[in-house]
């Protein structure tokens, strides 16, 4: 196969719109939180839930609309639970994900084991419905006919918009940048953290349910790193919805030139384009490449 | 200090019973009975030596990996990145066991310890530096610096030393093998705990004395208290978090001669299964006290030898959620306890 040949082609394209879509509501949910000053790296752990959730919901009751719903409201329900963590209790942001990630990971294996004896995967599972009309276009229209997918490019200008334009964002901003000065001009900056752990859980939710949906099913290891790997995609894009979106891009190009290659039979060891990501995070970490700042009060329990 | 200590014990205490409850209502939720659960566990773990050695055998590399993090810890340095550099510490030692067994043992066995050694610290050193240098924090740059260790080590083993078609290095020769405890008590037959535990429970004592009883100890955790007091008193901070950011991620190899000199004899791909990440709630659950580690280790051990027991009752998973229900317990009720006394006082 000609490999430059198909990087130009449309069905690259379409493979890393379809890449893209985990990494961006990840880095979005990530994102949400620490502009509200919570750090969560149990986004990880929020992808697995969601994704099980909806293939054992579905699995259980064959409707996917439900599933969806099901999963994104224990989702939800869990970003509750971790707000009470660090928000009320103001445990350690960073211990508190770490025990998250491994519950949410354990609890899904456990699970899977109980109902489905099956310790890899769950069944198969029916996919969410397409866009009809958007289907039929030639090209790349069954990518772009996810409603999930459509989403998720609207919520770079919507987050935009939310973030830099809103009462509601400059309230989150504030809450993540300097709470004591948000509070005395009568922010209730504990709720304004709260709604952002919740963003967080929502769109993770999200992430989670397309990649199950997209697959067909849950299997363990399915979420294989995404939600680390959105993280660095928010580092990397400084915290800022547009620059997310473009360091998404980035990593989902890249991780699609690694199938590729892999398809083409082309003897390049991937291991080291999967390390790209987090190598490049920690290059801009070091200052190496361009300056980041994460929200002043961030990880500081208010 | 002593009100610390009646602290502790209350809230160790109070979330271990929650924990108990937690996974008892779990296991009600299943239809089963919970007592009969414990029931095994008990029985198969202290019942038998080839039990016994075996949950011993678990919680060797989290007494090993849960000292070495409680180093960090004292220092208020978060290192998540134990997993990536117990795994490469474990790999090299591997590969040294392997390429130098012309060597004799009294050199052989320092040279693998200590390449083991040097390459986890040397994981452990670039968060460090980057920390003191750029003031950017640890937390992500180790979590980073796993991945980057996994997929380099995937990529070594597969261009240079897996044997074929594995994900595994060469078994290394017999000899250099450290030998197995059933090979001194016969009551621990067919058990694949061996000499590391001791080692183990050295190294425990040794990280207990040096961070209560000498002078770098105090200097450790006077910097992970307040740093800016620390600096006030004439103390190197910078220094002082990085030579504990070295020793404990240095320290974690450690676990490789567990696995890999005490049990396999060679180096596999995925075989910490989250040790780097459980030894957290190890140390975490100790109050990063290395004497407690000993005992949270052999808990979580006990848990995980346990689990396996109970595999044909309850899936062997339920391990994974009760080791979580540790962490976050103890999280939750240590502060609630806090606040208690705090308010109290």
């Amino acid at each position: 196969m000609d490999i430059f040949g198909y990087i130009i082609s449309l069905s690259f394209l379409a493979q890393v719109l379809r890449l893209f879509t985990p990494y961006y509501l990840g880095a979005s949910a990530a994102n949400f939180s620490e502009r509200g000053g919570v750090i969560n790296i149990a986004i990880e752990g929020f992808m697995i839930t969601s994704a099980f959730c909806y293939a054992l919901f579905a699995v259980l009751t064959g409707n996917v609309l439900l599933s969806l719903f099901l999963a994104v409201t224990i989702n939800i329900l869990f970003s509750l639970l971790y707000s009470a963590f660090t928000i009320k209790l103001k445990i350690n942001q960073i211990v508190t994900g770490v025990g998250f990630n491994l519950l949410m990971a354990g609890l899904a294996k456990f699970i899977m084991m109980l109902i489905f004896r099956s310790s890899s995967n769950t069944p198969r599972i029916e996919s969410l419905p397409h866009i009809p009309f958007i289907a039929d276009m030639p090209g790349i229209g069954k990518v772009l006919a996810d409603y999930i997918i459509i989403f998720t490019f609207l919520l770079v200008p919507i987050s935009q918009y939310l973030i830099y334009k809103t009462k509601f964002g400059l309230r989150l901003r504030s809450a993540g940048e300097n709470p004591a000065a948000a509070e005395s001009l009568g922010v209730n900056v504990r709720n304004y953290k709260l709604y952002g752990v919740m963003l967080s859980g929502f769109l993770s939710a999200l992430a989670g349910i397309w990649l199950a949906s997209n697959q067909n099913s849950f299997s363990d290891g399915m979420i294989a790193g995404r939600g680390y790997i959105a993280i660095a995609a928010m580092i990397i894009g400084k915290w800022k919805p547009w620059n997310i979106f473009w360091a998404c891009i980035m990593f989902a190009a890249f991780e699609a030139f690694e199938i590729s290659l892999q398809i083409s039979g082309i003897n390049f060891p991937s291991q080291l384009l999967q390390m790209l990501p987090y190598l490049i995070t920690v290059l801009v970490l070091i200052g190496f490449i361009g300056k980041t700042k994460p929200p002043a009060a961030d990880g500081i329990p208010y | 200090m002593k009100n610390k200590l009646r602290e502790n014990i209350i809230s160790i205490t109070i979330s271990l019973i929650l924990t108990l409850f937690i996974t008892s209502v779990i296991i009600l939720l299943i239809g089963k009975n919970p007592f009969d659960i414990f029931g095994i566990i008990i029985s198969e773990v202290f019942g038998s030596g080839y039990g016994l050695g075996q949950a011993l055998f678990k919680a060797t590399p989290l007494i090993i990996t849960g000292s070495a993090l409680a180093i960090c810890f004292h220092a208020s340095l978060f290192n998540i990145g134990a997993e990536g550099q117990l795994n490469l510490g474990a790999f090299v030692m591997s590969l040294a066991a392997f390429y130098f067994s012309a060597l004799p043992a009294y050199l052989l066995f320092p040279v693998v310890i200590i390449l083991g050694f040097a390459v986890s610290a040397f994981w452990g050193y670039i968060p460090a530096i980057i920390k003191i240098k750029k003031g950017v924090s640890e937390v992500i740059t180790t979590i980073m610096m796993n991945f980057i260790a996994m997929a380099l080590i995937n990529f070594l083993l597969i261009e240079f030393f897996a044997v074929k078609s594995t994900v595994r290095t060469e078994k290394i020769a017999d000899w250099i093998m450290i030998p197995k405890l059933s090979a001194y008590f016969q009551f621990f037959q067919g058990s694949s705990v061996n000499l590391t535990f001791f080692i183990a429970l050295a190294l425990a004592f040794a990280v207990y004395f040096m961070l209560y009883k000498t002078k770098f100890g105090y200097y450790i955790k006077a910097v992970g208290f307040n740093e800016t007091a620390a600096k006030y008193i004439g103390i190197k901070n910078n220094r002082i978090m990085l030579l504990s950011f070295l020793i404990g991620s240095g320290l974690t190899s450690l676990v490789g001669l567990n696995f890999v000199l005490g049990y396999k004899g060679y180096y596999e791909f995925g075989f910490s299964n989250n040790l780097g990440f459980t030894a957290i709630a190890v140390a975490l659950l100790a109050k990063n006290n290395p004497i407690g580690i000993i005992f949270t280790s052999l808990l979580f051990g006990m848990l995980d030898y346990g689990g396996l027991t109970v595999n044909t009752v309850i899936p062997k998973e339920i391990m994974f959620v009760v080791q979580a229900v540790v962490i976050l317990s103890i999280l939750s009720v240590d502060k609630i306890v806090n606040n208690y006394f705090q308010s109290k006082d």
